[in-house]
């Protein structure tokens, strides 16, 4: 456990709300990388990031202090997250997403828009895997365990995510063929 | 493309879009401490009473005086209205804070919490006990639980309500009170 977030959750068990803030501060970019990959909007998965470090509070006293707290706390976001994407549906296409954007309208490289489209327009089964192991950095158990998932079930859709990726790549022309 | 490449560019383009998220970020643990601090609907006056009347973590009497002082709030509501709020500092709008050496136990109990007790804390030992509560602009009645004991009369409070033999301490956020 980090310097002191033993401390913050113990303070925040006995209602430190000021402890909890500092917990929130710790891990907000993280819940929201999660929330990110299975909603796909940033403005839904801010609400999700909110909600989960709400929930994350107020069902604390269920954490196991001898479990990794990132992991229990991944796991909270992405059920919120998903239970988010089940309310919202149809799930948006990345294009309406975020052209909006204006961050991005100067991401005009043939390859780099090439290959955010495609992992983004990945089916949210294989975009979350993906965003944890390449973002979080998370060990491929881990990522099993926030999302609920077996071993080589995650093997499976990191590999296929990939593959999907370079299929699409091959597709728009941008690499020559899908080997490699 | 080799895959250690595809590998790269893929976490090149998740890393590109969380980032570029950070704004919406700034200012969550105000907004997710806000929501804990203040209950997101606020049940009948009558239905929060029986909650606290259910509630085993807080004794039999304290939640008779929590329901008399949150029933004797809404009768001296109106009343409240019409007083001048000498509205507290910016700087000490959500300090929740009070002297109390040698106290073992301290909380804060408000209209805010629905009268149920939020901890204060000594970090340095100093004897001086205090929580930061985040909360929206209005007024808000409250008094202090010192080790149990019942202290009504905060001295940063813009004013005191006694009813039934008790002091409730009042204090104005957001400099107009309402």
């Amino acid at each position: 456990m980090e310097g002191g977030e033993l401390e913050l959750i113990q303070k925040s068990l006995q209602g430190d709300l000021e402890a909890w803030g500092e917990i929130v501060s710790r891990y907000k970019e993280a819940a929201f990388g999660i929330a990110v990959a299975i909603l796909r909007n940033r403005a839904d998965a801010e609400d999700a990031a909110q909600d989960a470090f709400v929930r994350a509070y107020q069902r604390l006293d269920r954490y196991d202090l001898s479990r990794k707290f990132s992991t229990w706390l991944f796991t909270v976001t992405a059920n919120v997250a998903k239970n988010a994407l089940r309310r919202r549906r149809p799930d948006p296409l990345p294009k309406e997403v975020w052209t909006a954007d204006p961050a991005h309208m100067v991401w005009q490289e043939d390859m780099e828009r090439s290959v955010r489209e495609a992992v983004w327009g990945l089916p949210e089964s294989y975009r979350a895997p993906l965003v944890l192991r390449y973002w979080h950095d998370l060990p491929l158990e881990e990522i099993g365990g926030v999302l609920g998932l077996r071993l080589g079930t995650v093997k499976t859709r990191l590999h296929r995510a990939r593959a999907l990726v370079r299929a699409e790549l091959t597709a728009r022309g941008v690499i020559r063929d899908a080997a490699g | 493309m080799p895959r250690d490449e595809l590998e790269r560019r893929i976490r090149d383009a998740v890393t590109r879009e969380i980032e570029g998220g950070r704004p919406v970020l700034e200012g969550l643990e105000g907004r997710v401490v806000r929501r804990l601090a203040r209950p997101a609907v606020r049940s009948p006056w009558w239905t929060r009473a029986m909650a606290s009347l259910a509630d085993t973590r807080i004794g039999l009497g304290w939640a008779v005086v929590g329901g008399v002082v949150t029933l004797a709030a809404g009768i001296f509501a109106g009343r409240g209205l019409f007083l001048n709020p000498n509205a507290l500092s910016a700087a000490a709008t959500d300090l929740f804070t009070v002297a109390a050496p040698g106290a073992k136990a301290v909380a804060v109990v408000g209209d805010f919490s629905a009268w149920q007790p939020i901890a204060l804390f000594d970090h340095d030992g100093d004897g001086v006990w205090k929580v930061t509560v985040a909360l929206p602009p209005g007024r808000y009645e409250y008094a202090y639980l010192v080790d149990g004991r019942w202290v009504g009369q905060d001295p940063l409070a813009a004013e005191y309500l006694r009813t039934f033999g008790k002091y409730v301490s009042v204090r104005y956020i957001g400099g107009d009170g309402e």
